[in-house]
């Protein structure tokens, strides 16, 4: 083996300098140890072993990862540590064999587009999946040339399996709903097209950055599409990246009943259907007073907005449903309510009239509906610790029990 | 996040002594069950079976209440008097729906009583406890799935349970099970067939006509029972004048005693739960 070789076999190896190596090297051989064995001694002594990874290779616990990508996306995003608020950075980062999610605990400078050398990451699992961590320890290093990323195939998915922030997806649907509108990308005006679709799997809402033509009761498949949350909630983008052709199937949603993990995971959804026990119901369930000119209810006959004004009576429910692998707040309307309930909002004033106590209004609903099995029609809106749905249809379901004990017996065989 | 409140039998539960903690800063409890349950939260409904009182004070509660598979031990405790007072007020038997969060008590190293703590309460009935036992058996059949899928995985990994379909938290409960206990599938397929008999045998071999005699029975015993219970001749008598078969009216006292509907306060005499 020449020296020059054992020195670039060395380099591949660890994370030195030339110089230093070469220095090192060439010590050891003027001591009179044969060069391979002065290789490997150095190669240990550099705490070798840390060798150039791939993205693909990248593998949740390795640690000490030598790898050089492609900053794909990166967002900034505070939080809290320790009581102690501070800045992280998130986003994707790629190379010709695959793309991985990454988080930053400092500000490395990164910048999207950006193709670096990073050394000393280590790998975390995250949703199952490996996520890159880089540390105070981590060194990053600019370099410049060009990485050609892995052109992978789309991952095809049904709309129930949208996630936000996955990228280069597949989708087919048909399209429900479509308006063309116009926002501000920094000075520049855009013209945008969102709407909603549709597969037999969920409805979600889309914005195209270009004028694909589309228009309401298209089927179509999309390549190369990707997914932000938009208040909560997936949504599909896609732009002139992406391939959209019209197809000629018949697509139509019919609603079931979805697990609420999968709701959670997702971030909610548009027009789904869940099934759960009420396991608590809210405090401010039952009649409420609403101010006459907004809407909003008040506190101790108080709008925020209006000050003191003669409240209108509404009835409500907010419900926490919990089907045993997720948990939902659900909101019921005053018509829902009284569906629910089998009584009118009139026969609860009266109730609670006669007892001098809005809080019997309260009980009563505990006694119908806590503990019960309800199925829920609705939509999701964005809320901060847990996702809520505005009912637009509910029932309390009454399952057949035997006949479910059966054909659990029946799938265990036996 | 909102913690899940997990349908787990009782037997499952109590045979659990592994806990982890959760990361970020309140960092949760969680009991790990043999068949991979990742517990911070229960909803349980079972046979009240006794409450006593164990506080000086008289605020703190505990509860016994029965599953087909086992008894979940149920603290109510003084900063949650709600559910305290609902729990004392209950009379055993009768049919009890709880939500509460995993209570650990580890005296030593490696020895831990699980019981769970009361955040609501409230009397159902037979339905709601039988419609709890299918869901707490599809809840455990899920996780017997997941565990032989990960099983025959040469490394089980959260991720590859997730591929299949399973929720994080079932996914994270088996891979941590897997981990830490002799993995004993059939013993809880043996015992998710017993919870589910309970429902569904005894049931399919009653006859429309002691079906019928079975409402009848309760019509009896609600108009004769008074405070103490009431006469189980005097009820079976009662029926015979009303056209029921003596025979068919003992099956449906006995129907309605396995119920749960109705119970013998003492021997010989019969009253509703």
């Amino acid at each position: 083996m020449e020296f020059e070789e054992a020195v670039e076999e060395i380099l591949n190896n660890v994370d030195v300098e030339r110089e230093e190596v070469e220095k090192k090297l060439k010590e050891f051989l003027d001591y009179g140890v044969p060069i391979e064995q002065a290789k490997n001694a150095l190669i240990r002594k550099y705490g070798g072993g840390a060798r150039e990874k791939k993205i693909k290779d990248i593998k949740p616990g390795d640690r000490n990862i030598i790898t050089i990508a492609k900053i794909l996306t990166i967002d900034e995003r505070e939080v809290e540590v320790k009581g102690a608020t501070r800045k992280i950075y998130r986003g994707l980062m790629g190379d010709e064999t695959g793309i991985i999610p990454f988080t930053a605990w400092k500000d490395f400078g990164l910048q999207k587009g950006d193709v670096v050398k990073i050394k000393k990451a280590a790998a975390s699992e995250w949703q199952g999946q490996p996520r890159l961590s880089l540390s105070e320890w981590t060194i990053i290093e600019k370099v410049d040339y060009e990485i050609e990323l892995a052109k992978m195939p789309p991952k095809r998915l049904n709309l129930i399996d949208i996630r936000p922030n996955i990228s280069n997806v597949e989708v087919r649907g048909k399209i429900v709903s479509i308006e063309k509108r116009e926002v501000d990308v920094g000075d520049e005006r855009k013209i945008v097209y969102s709407g909603i679709m549709e597969d037999e799997t969920a409805r979600i809402r889309f914005t195209a950055w270009k004028d694909f033509e589309l228009k309401e009761g298209d089927a179509i498949k999309i390549k190369g599409a990707y997914v932000r949350s938009w208040r909560g909630s997936p949504q599909l983008i896609f732009d002139e990246n992406a391939e959209v052709e019209k197809i000629d199937e018949k697509i139509e949603y019919k609603p079931y009943v979805i697990p609420l993990f999968k709701v959670v995971e997702r971030g909610g959804g548009l027009d789904i259907l869940i099934e759960g026990i009420v396991l608590e119901i809210r405090r401010d369930s039952g009649i409420i007073f609403r101010c006459p000119q907004c809407g909003r209810r008040l506190k101790e006959g108080v709008c925020d907005e209006h000050g003191q004004v003669d409240g209108v009576p509404d009835l409500r429910i907010r419900a926490l449903i919990d089907d045993g692998t997720g948990a939902v707040d659900v909101v019921f309307n005053r018509s829902l309510s009284e569906k629910l309930l089998g009584k009118s909002m009139e026969d609860y004033m009266k109730m609670a009239e006669d007892a001098m106590d809005y809080g019997i209004v309260y009980s009563e609903i505990v006694d119908k509906l806590l503990a019960y099995p309800v199925r829920v029609y609705g939509d999701s809106i964005q809320s901060d610790f847990i996702i809520s749905i505005i009912a637009k249809d509910a029932e309390i379901v009454q399952p057949d029990v035997k006949k479910e004990a059966e054909e659990l017996m029946i799938e265990l065989g036996g | 996040m909102r913690e899940v409140a997990w349908r787990v039998f009782a037997a499952e539960y109590n045979e659990a002594n592994h806990v982890i903690h959760g990361k970020g800063e309140k960092a949760p409890k969680y009991v790990i069950t043999p068949m991979g349950g990742k517990i911070n939260r229960l909803f349980i409904v079972g046979v009240l079976t006794d409450v006593e009182n164990i506080g000086k004070e008289g605020i703190r509660w505990r509860a016994r209440i029965a599953d087909p598979t086992g008894i979940h031990n149920v603290y109510a405790e003084p900063f949650n008097p709600e559910a305290a007072s609902l729990l004392a007020d209950m009379e055993a038997p009768s049919y009890v729906a709880v939500t509460g969060k995993v209570r650990i008590y580890e005296p030593e190293e490696g020895s831990i009583y699980l019981s769970m703590r009361a955040e609501e309460v409230k009397k159902v009935d037979a339905f709601l406890r039988d419609y709890w036992i299918i869901q707490a058996a599809r809840n455990l059949k899920m996780r017997i799935d997941a565990m032989r899928e990960a099983l025959n995985m040469p490394s089980p990994s959260i991720r590859q349970l997730r591929e299949l379909g399973y929720p994080l938290n079932v996914a994270e409960g088996v891979v941590e099970a897997i981990k830490f206990y002799d993995i004993d599938i059939e013993h809880y397929e043996y015992l998710l067939r017993e919870a589910l008999s309970y429902i569904s045998i005894e049931k399919k071999e009653t006859s429309e006509e002691v079906k019928k005699a079975e409402e009848k029975m309760v019509a009896i015993v609600k108009e004769l029972q008074g405070d103490e219970g009431a006469e189980w001749d005097a009820v079976i008598e009662h029926a015979v004048k009303e056209g029921i078969d003596k025979e068919i009216a003992e099956e449906a006292i006995s129907n309605l005693m396995e119920e749960g509907i109705i119970y013998e306060p003492e021997l010989g005499k019969l009253k509703m739960v």
